[in-house]
């Protein structure tokens, strides 16, 4: 058995900031980054989401960056619920079987929905959805199945409607399931990942990532039926592949550096999971749990990605 | 923490790598996560104790003794110890309304049952102050601030270091003849003392039976997988003081003594090792209080 008590640590001092403003030089070029704690005055410019008005200045109502549009300010926090945007990737488990749709649940205000008529499904990527189809939903999704797909649009209410028409979006096994705050998630061209170390990683943007085996690619056409076809009803299969006990250390590694990662509220995209791994190779897996551990591989994480 | 649902698929992953002694997060079946652990944090409380595990659950406990009357149908010699826990409903989804009431009901129960059985360990009739009258009732209310599963056992190792971190008032009890007595507190502080046979306490073990192995400290996804829950109230002899099964899976004779012995000796390491922590901070404390600097505990401050 293994147990280790600690005590509390008090959290870091703050670093010492630049005299002229918040304004920090990164390879020549400006950026803006405008942190700020509730409760700071930030302008006298038009509020929007995030502030309150006190006389007639403008207070910032959650710890967050500034976010400007013209003469509306607003703030966006760092710890939130998902905020969509079409197009976005988002894994989502579903909580819900309704009448011709799924109820997915992606870390958002409300429930995402994910309509009968938005998935592939087996038999003829086009054909037309039937009443039997709505019958047999949940052989395709059931409750708490996990699955990655796109945000398609909004409805009135501000609910999120998902698609998984390509064959990308699909339900997912083989691996194992974490959650970070959404803010961290970095949007990138893209969020299918193959880690050099053998491991599938799909960082949805809602926060959810899924950390799974490789998998080859899918058979090919069997007895005639065509690869698309098979591919399709893999799509829906709630089956594990066999799984050695090497590719589950890599796998619980992969998942223990993202946690790590957003423990120290580092950004997370593909190069820096992969830096972080590195630097945890020294460690034994159930070792990244330690608070210690997750510092030194962070920091050395976060060297090797401003060095590149 | 997201809706308490689980995918076949991660069931069939969870259950084979407690198969393979691997867990998702690379702890082996009989590793605890690490335990941050502070007494003392509230000031309004006798005696108060907070305890994390790993990055989520989230436990604090206050202990608060009060004068209250002895109970008429017991011996009228004994204090009594009342539970109360309750989930709060920023730990998750499922706390919100009436949500949390079946699990603060479940979870009261099993610390009230552990607490103010004979096993309890606490001295009870030592808190009796008159007679037939009067007694220290011992209030033990546990908040739960972030859920990521064991709950329990989270509870009752704060409930042990709070305890630990009780002190009770003296007091000084006059015989005014003719049957009738009268007490009186003692204000000097240095003069309290904790409740007797707090170190007797014992701590529960939660065995989630997965598959055909069982795990501690489990993970919400684990938990959600458990077949049959074992919890396992230990005290610092490694005696059994308690013995709980939940859930709607078997658990057969055999795997049920090995069930019950693991958690004996895994109970009295831990407690073992709660003791030392304890201690270890109550030194430093007293230590850094001798040398004139300004203690203050970190409670919420905490990183």
């Amino acid at each position: 058995m293994q147990v280790q008590f600690l005590s509390p640590v008090p959290p870091p001092p703050p670093e010492p900031q630049e005299e002229d403003g918040d304004v920090s030089m990164v390879d020549g070029e400006s950026v803006g980054i405008n942190p700020v704690t509730p409760g700071q005055a930030i302008a006298t410019d038009t509020q929007g989401h995030g502030t309150y008005l006190e006389g007639s200045t403008v207070h910032s109502s959650v710890a967050g960056m500034i976010d400007r549009v013209n003469k509306l300010i607003s703030v966006r926090p760092l710890k939130t619920r998902y905020n969509a945007e079409i197009g976005d990737i988002v894994v989502g488990r579903i909580t819900e079987v309704a009448q011709s749709r799924w109820k997915v649940d992606v870390n958002g205000r409300q429930d995402a929905v994910l309509m009968l008529s938005s998935v592939n499904l087996p038999g003829g990527v086009q054909r037309r959805k039937s009443e039997s189809d709505q019958l047999q939903m949940r052989t395709f999704f059931s409750e708490g199945d996990l699955l990655v797909g796109e945000v398609q649009s909004f409805y009135a209410d501000g609910a999120t409607a998902l698609q998984t028409r390509t064959l990308k979006y699909c339900k997912l096994r083989n691996g194992t399931f974490t959650c970070v705050p959404p803010a961290l998630v970095q949007r990138c061209k893209s969020h299918f990942h193959t880690l050099p170390c053998g491991v599938d990683v799909i960082l949805g943007l809602n926060g959810y990532i899924w950390v799974s085996k490789t998998t080859e690619k899918l058979p090919k056409g069997v007895e005639g039926r065509a690869a698309e076809e098979v591919e399709a009803e893999m799509a829906y299969s709630n089956k594990n592949e066999p799984i050695t006990d090497h590719e589950r250390e890599t796998i619980a590694r992969v998942s223990n550096c993202i946690a790590a990662l957003a423990r120290r509220f580092m950004y997370i995209n593909d190069s820096i999971i992969v830096y972080a791994y590195e630097a945890s190779l020294g460690f034994a897996v159930s070792d990244l749990l330690q608070l210690q551990v997750i510092r030194a591989i962070t920091q050395e994480a976060s060297a090797k990605a401003a060095m590149s | 923490m997201p809706a308490p649902l689980i995918s076949p698929s991660e069931r069939d992953y969870i259950t084979k790598s407690v198969q393979a002694n691997l867990r998702a997060d690379g702890r082996t079946r009989l590793d605890y996560r690490q335990i941050v652990l502070e007494t003392g944090l509230i000031s309004q409380t006798s005696g108060s104790a907070r305890c994390r595990l790993g990055e989520g659950t989230d436990v604090l406990v206050g202990v608060k003794v009060e004068i209250g009357q002895v109970d008429i149908d017991s011996a009228g010699n004994r204090g009594k110890v009342v539970c109360n826990v309750e989930c709060s409903p920023s730990a998750s989804q499922q706390f919100e309304g009436r949500g949390a009431d079946e699990l603060n009901n479940e979870l009261t129960q099993a610390l009230e049952r552990v607490l103010n059985g004979a096993q309890g360990g606490l001295n009870l009739e030592k808190l009796c102050i008159i007679q037939g009258q009067q007694c220290w009732v011992v209030y033990i209310d546990a908040i739960i601030l972030d859920s990521a599963g064991n709950l329990l056992d989270a509870i009752f190792i704060a409930t042990r270091a709070a305890l630990f971190n009780t002190r009770v008032p003296k007091t000084i009890v006059q015989d005014l003849g003719d049957g009738q007595f009268e007490f009186e507190l003692l204000d000097d502080v240095e003069s309290a003392e904790r409740i007797e046979g707090w170190d007797h306490v014992p701590i529960g073990i939660t065995l989630n039976k997965i598959g055909s192995r069982y795990i501690i400290d489990a993970t919400p996804l684990e938990e959600l997988c458990t077949e049959a829950k074992l919890v396992v109230a230990v005290n610092r002899k490694g005696h059994l003081c308690g013995l709980q099964k939940s859930a709607d899976g078997g658990i057969e004779p055999s795997l049920l003594t090995e069930m019950v012995q693991t958690a004996k000796s895994l109970g009295q390491s831990l407690i073992k090792q709660l003791d030392d922590q304890l201690e270890r901070e109550e030194i430093d404390f007293n230590a850094r209080r001798a040398r004139g600097e300004h203690v203050e505990k970190l409670g919420f401050f905490a990183a």
